[in-house]
């Protein structure tokens, strides 16, 4: 029925008001088929409000949101038969055990692939057997992963899903995020952790205070996933600033920062061996570094304090 | 200190307005219940009508308490004192368990035990709270006496007798919330102590000997069993005897000094009880359904309300021909019983239908709390995760709507049925079991309002939801047992969905009341079905 040129998920110029408060300010969003796209953006920015509006749990103040072509606030059950979601912050009933929940879940879907069902119990480590009111966080993220993975859709819908996984079941949650892709179904990723959507994710949107500010893929976003260096040396500042691939350099004392494109690592690598170094911390940049540096300072903090404005009209 | 009272203000400022809501409603049933007395019982006459119809009668002994005199405020204070004290016993329960073990369970607690208090500081301020709360409640019930023209001295103590029975269950609860392993049962516990603790002074009053003048009963020795059944011993317009606070008071520092040492004692969490944390690992085949769903949450709720109106319900099987007994033949009675319910009825079949008005009462009230878990699964976050699914929001609404109709329907035939049992199973020349049975099915059309409003106001503005639902109930139960006795405009009484159920077995069945009530359930329920579509999942 969806060809890639008719996108899995679309949105044009989206509007969530909450009161006075903007939740998003007119976002454009498209995720083909088949494709893990990642949804990127700071707390708050408005990506839980988006994936709402996406399953009919919100009406959009203005603007339009399809999923399969289907308007989702009109018609939630037909949007819906093939769509597995797992909320950012997962509460299960206290009294129903861990796999008690995975079957009512995935039953409502129409009823969990019993191999599927052991095989993820078995691969998260799950037991099934306890009450839900003794999970910990990320035990009840694996019950609504399990119950997720454990009956084929065509779109999964995942809000920051391994945000309480450790990286043993954060590599569990990428291979079966591989399976279903592999099998033709189309993920959407929402994350703050870069790093984790530059693992998984084909292409990516980056939203910031309810718009969209950068979309496609990794390779076209590669100037953001510059990696952050700070070494204690002795090289001359000028004999840095010929160097290739650098940007931001600070420089105190000796202590010295830089971001390095990916593309020159090696040359840059090369350079600072070769310069003689003492000290050396390499790390991505944070998500919020980047607002900070490619929005500007102002924009970034007109941003945090938005995003502080729509987490606290969720909360109300 | 500075810690604890930092805490107290905290606890304060999240119950503002329940607080506000429970301390008002009660005052005002004082107040209610005094200015019925000055006003429609003005007399001495008339007064000692009612008294000596009470003495004698041990079914009121039961539901009301000790008659004591001819007194307005002694009357008053035998009418009022008891639902008061029950309601003063439940604010204060419902106050320390929602600041202790529901914030354990909701993670709170650990947040606030991280900063610089020890393990007891929070249970002390809720503690103070709840003692502040019960000083209130004292103020305020003896200022609804004196509003009510009653003597002052005697209404400082009345209001002090009602704040007393407070404090021990605030205390009491405490010693629950260590004990039990959700708020959802420590809830549950401390309302059946409170119950329990009227049910107890009921017997003893019941069981009393009336003196030779018949305006005077002294409790049984059951009633030493029971708070309410001491700080009644005080007699505040009468003889006035502070003995009995005493007795309450040193029962509730050693219930709170015990509390206290539980919580000291134990971890963050853990409870004297061990919650069962392991069960099955398969749902059964009926579980994967949003119906299967609100069954399996309601049903424990279910089974505990069925068990509240049946015994209710033999209560009103069993003592209805005992009353009848003690009061056969005295015709200044029956004149008396008249004003209170209108037409030419039978002693039994008046007792027999009041338990089943409130029986009534009770079958709406367990449709309000199942409403009410919708409230709960939204504000809780595990809506957005069901209504992701292929169900829509009508199978959503529609399941627990009708699991909330069951729940109704079965509390009001438990009762029906037990009266109908135990009035077969004894002999008496009262209205047949089936009647009995019939009376108490008649109240469901009118008890299905509740519901459906409680769920229209889900719909349109969730956080209104359990105000508006117990707050309606309220005041239809105050209408129904004060609106009569107060003179109120007969619209206003009208008001009351339970005026238009038919009274049965003393007022035949009326088939048109019961229709327009059914109606007006289900337009109302349709409305709200027809609503929730038109707004946001709250999250």
């Amino acid at each position: 029925m969806n060809t890639d040129s008719t996108p899995v998920i679309h949105t044009s110029d989206l509007v969530k008001n909450f009161g006075r408060t903007s939740a998003l300010a007119g976002l454009d969003l498209s995720v083909l088929q088949g494709e893990v796209h990642g949804f990127l953006g700071p707390n708050g920015a408005g990506k839980s409000t988006t994936l709402r509006i996406l399953l009919g749990l919100m009406r959009p103040t203005s603007g339009t949101a399809r999923v399969f072509g289907i308007d989702p606030w009109s018609e939630p059950v037909r949007a819906h038969r093939d769509v597995a979601y797992v909320p950012g912050d997962v509460t299960l009933w206290p009294n129903l055990t861990g796999g008690e929940v995975i079957d009512l879940l995935a039953g409502l879907r129409g009823g969990a692939d019993e191999n599927l069902r052991r095989e993820l119990i078995d691969e998260f480590d799950f037991e099934p057997r306890k009450k839900a009111r003794t999970y910990s966080k990320g035990n009840r993220q694996k019950a609504a992963l399990i119950a997720a993975f454990s009956r084929p859709a065509r779109l999964y819908l995942l809000d920051e899903p391994s945000s309480g996984l450790d990286p043993v079941m954060d590599a569990v949650f990428r291979r079966h995020v591989r399976r279903v892709t592999s099998d033709g179904a189309t993920v959407l990723l929402s994350s703050h952790i870069l790093s984790e959507v530059e693992k998984l994710c084909d292409r990516v949107t980056i939203i910031r205070s309810g718009v969209a500010v950068e979309s496609g893929t990794l390779a076209e976003l590669r100037h953001l996933t510059r990696t952050r260096f700070r070494v204690t040396s002795a090289v001359k500042p000028e004999v840095l600033s010929t160097w290739r691939g650098i940007h931001d350099l600070s420089i105190d004392g000796a202590t010295i920062e830089f971001d390095a494109d990916a593309a020159d690592l090696g040359y840059v690598l090369n350079a600072l061996a070769t310069a003689g170094i003492t000290a050396i911390t390499a790390a991505p940049p944070s998500l919020e570094e980047l607002f900070m540096r490619h929005y500007g300072l102002q924009a970034a903090g007109q941003a945090s304090h938005k995003s502080q404005q729509s987490q606290k009209s969720q909360v109300l | 200190m500075r810690a604890v009272l930092r805490l107290a203000l905290l606890q304060a400022r999240r119950d503002r307005g329940t607080l506000a809501a429970w301390i008002l409603g009660i005052a005002g049933l004082g107040y209610a219940a005094g200015s019925a007395v000055t006003t429609q019982f003005a007399e001495d006459n008339e007064r000692a009508a009612l008294i000596s119809v009470a003495a004698a009668s041990p079914a009121f002994l039961f539901l009301r308490g000790l008659p004591d005199g001819i007194s307005s405020g002694a009357v008053t204070f035998f009418q009022g004192y008891s639902f008061t004290a029950v309601l003063a016993g439940l604010m204060s329960a419902f106050l320390v368990i929602r600041h202790t073990r529901a914030d354990e369970d909701q993670g709170r607690s650990e947040l606030v035990g991280s900063t610089q208090v020890t393990r007891v500081t929070s249970l002390y301020a809720t503690l103070l709270l709840g003692t502040c709360a019960n000083v209130v409640l004292a103020v305020a019930v003896a200022a609804g006496f004196i509003g009510a023209d009653l003597p002052v001295s005697g209404s400082l103590l009345a209001g002090t007798a009602v704040g007393a029975v407070g404090l021990f269950f605030m205390a009491a609860a405490a010693l629950v919330a260590q004990v039990m392993p959700s708020a959802r049962s420590a809830n549950g516990t401390a309302a059946a102590l409170v119950g329990g603790a009227y049910l107890i002074r009921g017997a003893g009053d019941a069981l009393g000997t009336a003196d030779s003048s018949l305006l005077h009963v002294t409790a049984a020795w059951p009633s030493v069993f029971s708070p309410i059944g001491w700080a009644q011993r005080i007699r505040p317009f009468t003889e006035t005897d502070p003995l009995p606070l005493l007795v309450i008071g040193a029962g509730t520092v050693v219930v709170a000094v015990v509390a206290v040492a539980l919580r000291s004692g134990r971890d963050l969490g853990a409870s004297y009880i061990a919650a069962d944390d392991s069960g099955a690992e398969r749902a059964g085949a009926g579980l994967a359904s949003m119906l299967g769903l609100a069954w399996r949450l309601q049903r424990g709720s279910l089974a505990s309300w069925c068990f509240t109106t049946a015994a209710l319900g033999a209560v009103a099987g069993g003592l209805g021909p005992v009353v009848g007994d003690a009061l056969e033949g005295n015709p200044s009675v029956a004149e008396l019983m008249s004003r209170i319910v209108p037409g030419d009825v039978g002693l039994i079949d008046l007792f027999t239908t009041a338990m089943l008005g409130i029986a009534g009462v009770l079958a709406a009230a367990a449709g309000i709390e199942a409403v009410l878990r919708l409230r709960a699964e939204e504000a809780e976050g595990r809506a957005e995760l069901l209504l992701a699914m292929p169900a829509s929001r009508f199978r959503w609404l529609g399941s627990t709507l009708a699991v909330a109709v069951f729940t109704t329907t079965a509390a009001a035939v438990a009762a029906g049925a037990s009266a109908a049992v135990v009035l077969a199973s004894g002999q008496s020349g009262a209205s047949s079991p089936g009647t009995v049975f019939a009376g108490a099915l008649a109240h469901i059309p009118a008890a299905l309002i509740f519901p459906a409003l409680t769920l229209l106001v889900f719909a349109l503005a969730p956080r209104w939801s359990s105000a508006v639902g117990w707050g309606a109930l309220a005041a239809a139960l105050f209408l129904g047992q004060f609106g009569e006795l107060l003179g109120l405009p007969v619209w206003l009484q009208d008001l009351s969905p339970f005026r238009h159920s038919s009274a049965m077995p003393v007022e035949a069945f009326n088939p048109e009341g019961a229709v327009l009530m059914a109606a007006i359930a289900i337009a109302v329920a349709a409305a709200a079905i027809r609503l929730i579509r038109e707004r946001d999942v709250m999250v």
